[in-house]
């Protein structure tokens, strides 16, 4: 991002894009699929060096999916930790100088979080039919409405939380290396060090804000059986 | 600075893009290698279990029969013992069986030997007396007295000593 506040886009067959977001996902994209195919290439049934540490996420993720989402969740796994990682590199590479993260930009944020929620009532229509329109009008049908504006918030809390942090790191990074001479970096790094474990927490949050939406769709309850 | 365009479209397509890719790259050899180990330490922990089964079986199997051995090498000692004192036992009354033969042979022996004697005692006195007698016969031939000694002497001997020998 080199000037606040304005993307250079692009049109294309009628449609603008912001090419810079673009760009910066693509290169988001190709490090979790490198960091993913480095990690994961040479598997052995005795693990060894980074096999460990990528087999500990995954039985990680399982059993917060085992325990959050039961026995129809695993399908839901590739999702849940594609979404994670694409999350925390895009957040991370923002941080890198003359690097902008695909997540300051609200159409990657609110378009994953539009997804996500599309995702859930998807899964909850085909999972529990009746049941999960029923469950809007529960325990009054005049609750509909608080459901509805809940329905309706989720997506768009997921979005905004998200993108506000990461855009705001990055501007303060930008505003404090404008405002503080050259021999002064403490307040740089420090606000940059601050700026990593957001991009963190944040990506984390997503996920597991995710995760708490698609159980509440794949779970099996007592309304089921 | 917020404005939603086509972006968003092809954000949520590029996310799917990645997740397929992930999927198929990192996530699907993860999961199969985690299942495939489970699986396997499933079977050795299985077999485990058989293994220690029949090693259990196979101990219990040796306890008994080294039992079986040891009652039988008791009883092969038992009737080893039994056998040792009835031999001993069957010596021990042949012995006795051949003394009590041995000792009746000698008192025969004895019993004739003495016989024997007697006769050649009796043989020998009979001479003695007669030649004493010869010699008191010789002295005193006149002497009624003498006479009458000796045949009482003589039928005296015969009398008694004979008697006393049959």
């Amino acid at each position: 991002m080199h000037e606040i506040g304005v993307r250079e886009t692009i049109n294309l067959c009628g449609l603008t894009f912001n090419i810079e977001t673009l760009k910066m996902t693509w290169l988001a994209m190709a490090i979790v699929i490198i960091v993913a195919c480095l990690a994961t290439r040479n598997l052995k049934v005795v693990p060894q060096g980074w096999q460990i540490f990528v087999e500990m996420i995954i039985e990680w993720l399982h059993s917060q999916i085992d325990a959050m989402m039961g026995r129809r969740g695993r399908m839901l796994a590739p999702l849940i930790v594609g979404l994670f990682m694409f999350l925390l590199a895009s957040n991370l590479i923002g941080l890198v100088p003359l690097m902008a993260s695909p997540t300051n930009d609200l159409n990657t944020t609110l378009g994953l979080a539009l997804m996500v929620v599309v995702i859930v009532h998807c899964l909850g229509l085909y999972f529990k039919r009746g049941h999960y329109i029923a469950h809007f009008f529960q325990p009054t049908p005049v609750f509909v409405i608080i459901n509805m504006i809940e329905e309706i918030a989720k997506p768009i809390t997921l979005a905004f939380r998200l993108f506000g942090n990461i855009l705001a790191g990055e501007i303060l990074i930008i505003v404090l290396l404008k405002l503080m001479p050259i021999w002064m970096p403490i307040p740089s790094v420090c606000w940059l060090a601050f700026s990593i474990f957001i991009s963190c927490v944040q990506a984390v949050i997503f996920t597991m804000l995710s995760m708490a939406y698609l159980a509440n769709a794949v779970r099996e309850d007592h309304a089921e059986e | 600075m917020i404005e939603i365009n086509a972006t968003i479209i092809a954000q949520v397509l590029n996310f799917l893009i990645l997740v397929v890719i992930l999927r198929a790259v990192a996530y699907k050899p993860v999961a199969r290698l985690l299942q495939q180990r489970s699986d396997k330490i499933k079977n050795s922990l299985e077999q485990a279990e058989a293994d220690r089964k029949a090693a259990e079986q196979t101990l219990a199997q040796y306890k008994a029969q080294l039992s079986d051995a040891q009652q039988k090498a008791q009883a092969i000692v038992e009737k080893a013992n039994l056998t040792a004192r009835q031999e001993h036992d069957a010596a021990v009354a042949e012995t006795r069986k051949e003394i009590e033969r041995m000792k009746q042979t000698a008192q025969a022996e004895i019993e004739s030997e003495r016989n024997r004697a007697f006769e050649e005692m009796k043989s020998q006195i009979v001479t003695l007396s007669l030649a004493a007698a010869g010699k008191i016969v010789t002295k005193n031939l006149d002497t009624k007295e003498n006479d009458k000694l000796v045949n009482d002497f003589i039928s005296k001997l015969n009398k008694d000593m004979f008697a006393d020998l049959k």
